[in-house]
């Protein structure tokens, strides 16, 4: 076995040193068109040119901060769900040492099954929370939060999850932008893994956010074509929200609201600075089972329910269209892609096959490698130092080329034939059966 | 049996019953003077009104009167039918209650009154002595509109203003301490930690601002796109229809296509928005608005008298816990009436007037309801101290009752005894206003000149039955008391 594996890896090593460029690209198209191109070199130039940009506006942005301060703005904080008491009092807990204070935090129980209510009910009597309202009948995540948005009277919106927690200037961060530029909707924050350490998915999932999620969106804001903001943590103005009268039904519901302010002609940035962390799922199969639902969204919002962004028409604006066509071909015409490319090499290059996939190893490893080491100079908070993901790099390449890219496949399988997004426990049976109806 | 009626009163069976009409004069000393009162019951205000002043009496022999209602349909108010003793529909059938009237005439005659110095030994001395002579046993709380804390024991709650009824519930219980009487549950109540009143208006009230002023709706919410709001919302202007304002879509049916997740109150005052509303409770007689978590719980008991408690109406209830030690500058009743003796043999042999004086707290119960005990004592021992200092040291007083001072102002004019009183009262009257603000004392002073031709028993009960007919001091003007 060992015999024969070293003779592999002579063979791999004979291999390199003797292809051509011309055949390397020949057998690795799929990496240097796509995946070198778009999430190392664009990256990297983006990077640098936010690092360049913010030198050079750091006074307008202090500038944004201080007329932040001076008016004072009354923000909503909204927080919906159900079978979170839990985490409300430290979610409450860590509001109170925000550096901005002028907030009113709503909690909306929506129609949790445990102690939720006796909780919330006591930590408003404590003068923790302003508002708390309890749905008897769940009505899902949309409904809690627009329940919220109706009692809501700031000037802007921030929509928190209950399980997370905040940097102290975290609420201050995600509202400057709103100050630097008036054409700014809304703001999505930067969600960092609290648990990166608790087991081998978490610090994978811990590696992502930092790198894929965190860096990416980042540099999509940059292009302009941010097009998610997480609903653990997101910055909403609160005249366009009223205007487009709240949230509608999930799962995916903050890719979908982000596209609807989009849709009205507003700036959607992501604030790094501003730092949520989350615990994301200890198990790859409570990731999978929450990719699933992610990946649907994809297929329900943007393929069906925003299709109108692809085509031409009179409100058509090229931003929105290149960040629907960034996301779709990344994601699912690559997807497609990479199998096409996965029978290119078998059928053609079938003698190669081991050797292939260790010099594929190779590539996506160095490219994670480089990529630890480069984006970490433009990470401004960091929860984790980047040392501790240098034994986790080669895993990322199974992580996501793999792992993802086989859950990925499966959910748009069944969003595309199946409409299983209408099925998913995540919304109550009463209002997918009625959204599924009439088409949202 | 014969009866003969002249002049509103009436003679049967030996007994002189006295007949009280709406517009005839009346007066303790005439309530006193018959064996029994008829009241004519054609208002029940009026009815009401007598019986709880003669009931509520100091005098034995006005409060424990035999009363009858003449009336000829029965009257609705508890309260007056546990407090008198019969019903006549005609003065023809007057001869019915003689029996009555004998055997609380009996009665009364062997109860021994002894006078307390303790507020709350008077209260349960003349309750007992009430249920006594009415062969009762059980004193019971009627839940009674009139009363100030919602139930009222008749025999005993008739002596309180409203405001200070709650402390009838302390007496009982400090009876019940004593053996007087044994009680048993009847229901639990909730006083206003503001004034003990027990009429409070519950109401749901903002938690941000405490208005009661809200309105509530039901929130709505469309499924297909997750609309949250209230009804008005869905309702348009054109037809009855209710259509979503988010996706136009109308609404149809109640759990299929939408649904009413929550109540969500807003207060009218801030706008505030709530669905925790707080319970507050409002005194209706003093309009504070209480916190339900600080009311203060009583337990309302119907009391039996015991064999002791009965025992009290005939061998005087004097020496409880509760009650008073002896106070400095005092002396005892007994020893008061020995010494009047004296002055009176005195007098017999010299030529110059003496004079017997009553001090008289007409309003004692709401003094001492709303003082307690122990500033109550404080009150006494101040009031004796301004006697000490303004009347000389030859001048005796003593404790007739806990709300009566006698005093003897021996050689003196009875004009110069009468002025002297009366300084000393006006003064009082200020002081206790400067030192017990929350209470308004009421003081009525007399003074008779003592006579060598009655006995001094005989002449005490005269002074004793002036204090009805005496006006209340007024307060001087503050400069010229000091």
């Amino acid at each position: 076995m060992i015999e024969a594996i070293s003779i592999e890896i002579d063979n791999f090593l004979n291999y390199i040193s003797e292809v051509g460029i011309s055949k390397l690209f020949r057998i690795f198209w799929f990496f240097f068109m796509f995946e070198l191109f778009r999430y190392l070199i664009v990256d990297m130039l983006a990077l640098i040119m936010i690092k360049i940009k913010r030198v050079f506006t750091k006074k307008y942005r202090d500038e944004a901060r201080r007329r932040f301060l001076q008016e004072q703005p009354l923000i909503s904080i909204l927080v919906p769900g159900k079978n979170e008491g839990k985490h409300i009092f430290k979610l409450a807990n860590s509001l109170r040492e925000q550096t901005y204070q002028n907030f009113e935090l709503i909690i909306v129980d929506d129609g949790s099954d445990d102690n939720t209510e006796e909780i919330c009910r006591s930590l408003k009597r404590n003068g923790l929370i302003d508002i708390f309202i309890r749905n008897e009948v769940r009505g899902g995540k949309a409904s809690g939060a627009n329940t919220a948005l109706r009692l809501a009277s700031g000037k802007y919106v921030v929509h928190l999850d209950a399980d997370c927690s905040y940097d102290m200037d975290a609420i201050e961060q995600i509202i400057i932008p709103f100050y630097e530029d008036e054409r700014v909707g809304a703001v999505g924050g930067n969600v960092m893994v609290r648990n990166y350490k608790e087991s081998l998915a978490t610090t994978l999932q811990g590696f992502e956010y930092s790198d894929a999620i965190s860096i990416g969106r980042m540099v999509s804001s940059y292009l302009g074509i941010y097009k998610i903001i997480s609903g653990a943590f997101g910055a909403f103005r609160m005249d366009v929200l009223r205007n487009i009268k709240g949230w509608d039904i999930g799962p995916g519901l903050d890719g979908d609201i982000t596209v609807k302010y989009r849709k009205l002609g507003y700036r959607i940035v992501f604030e790094d600075r501003a730092v949520c962390q989350t615990s994301v799922p200890n198990t790859f199969r409570k990731l999978a089972k929450q990719r699933l639902r992610w990946d649907k969204s994809l297929i329900r919002f943007r393929l069906r329910k925003h299709k109108d962004v692809m085509l031409p028409s009179e409100n058509f604006n090229l931003l929105n269209f290149l960040s629907f066509a960034e996301n779709i071909t990344y994601t699912l015409i690559l997807n497609i892609k990479w199998y096409v490319y996965v029978f290119d090499v078998f059928f053609n290059f079938s003698g190669m096959i081991w050797v292939i996939l260790l010099m594929n190893f190779f590539l996506y490893t160095m490219t994670n490698y480089f990529k630890l080491i480069f984006f970490n100079f433009f990470r401004e908070r960091k929860n984790a130092p980047f040392s501790y993901f240098i034994p986790f790099a080669p895993l990322m390449v199974f992580y996501h080329g793999y792992f993802l890219r086989f859950v990925r496949t499966i959910s748009y399988i069944k969003e595309i034939f199946f409409k299983a997004s209408y099925e998913d426990a995540w919304n109550p049976e009463k209002t997918s059966l009625k959204a599924k109806e009439i088409g949202i | 049996m014969k009866v003969s009626y002249e002049n509103n009163a009436i003679k049967s069976g030996g007994f002189d019953f006295g007949v009280i009409s709406i517009n005839d004069p009346w007066n303790s000393e005439r309530i006193a003077y018959y064996d029994g009162i008829i009241i004519d019951g054609v208002n029940d205000d009026f009815v009401r009104n007598l019986v709880v002043r003669i009931r509520s009496h100091h005098r034995s022999e006005v409060y424990l009167k035999p009363i009858f209602l003449l009336k000829n349909v029965s009257i609705k108010d508890p309260i007056i039918n546990e407090l008198i003793d019969g019903v006549v529909f005609s003065l023809d059938q007057v001869e019915f209650v003689v029996e009555r009237t004998k055997d609380i005439s009996l009665k009364v005659k062997e109860i021994l009154e002894v006078k307390s110095l303790s507020f709350e030994a008077e209260m349960i001395n003349k309750t007992i002595n009430l249920l006594v002579t009415r062969d009762k046993k059980q004193m019971q709380a009627f839940p009674y509109i009139r009363s100030g804390i919602g139930y009222f024991y008749p025999e005993l709650s008739i002596n309180f203003a409203r405001e200070d009824e709650s402390n009838v519930l302390k007496i009982l219980e400090m009876g019940e301490d004593d053996g007087l009487f044994t009680s048993s549950f009847n229901d639990r109540l909730y006083l206003c930690t503001n004034c003990n009143g027990g009429f409070l208006n519950y109401r749901e009230v903002c938690p941000q601002c405490s208005s009661s002023h809200s309105t509530t709706e039901d929130m709505v919410h469309h499924f297909p796109c997750a609309y949250i709001g209230p009804m008005k919302d869905f309702q348009n202007t054109i037809d009855d229809e209710l259509n979503c304002p988010k996706c136009n879509k109308t609404l149809r049916h109640i759990g299929v296509d939408y649904d009413k997740p929550s109540e969500l109150h807003t207060c009218q005052k801030c706008n505030h928005k709530y669905q925790d509303y707080h319970v507050r409770a409002k005194c209706i007689s003093c309009h504070h608005d209480n916190y339900i978590e600080n009311l203060i719980p009583k337990e309302i008991k119907n009391y039996t008298l015991t064999r002791k408690g009965r025992s009290v109406a005939y061998n005087g209830y004097v020496s409880t816990t509760r009650d008073f030690d002896e106070v400095p500058g005092t002396v005892k009743y007994d020893v008061f009436k020995i010494m009047l003796k004296y002055e009176i043999e005195r007098l017999r042999q010299n030529d110059y007037t003496s004079n017997i004086g009553f001090m008289h707290l007409a309003n004692a119960g709401e003094i001492y309801s709303r003082l307690g005990l122990e500033r109550q004592k404080s009150l006494i021992a101040e009031m004796i101290g301004i006697l000490r200092h303004n009347l000389r040291s030859a001048d005796f007083i003593a404790f007739y009752d806990a709300s009566t001072l006698v005093l003897s102002l021996n050689e003196i004019p009875t004009k110069i005894a009468n002025k002297i009183l009366n300084d000393i009262a006006s003064l009082t009257i200020s002081l206790m206003k400067r030192n017990f603000k929350t209470v308004e004392v009421q003081i009525k002073t007399n003074a008779i000149k003592l006579t060598t031709e009655i006995s001094h028993e005989l002449q005490l009960q005269n002074l004793v039955r002036t204090i009805d007919r005496t006006p209340q001091n007024i307060e001087k003007d503050s400069e010229e008391n000091e």
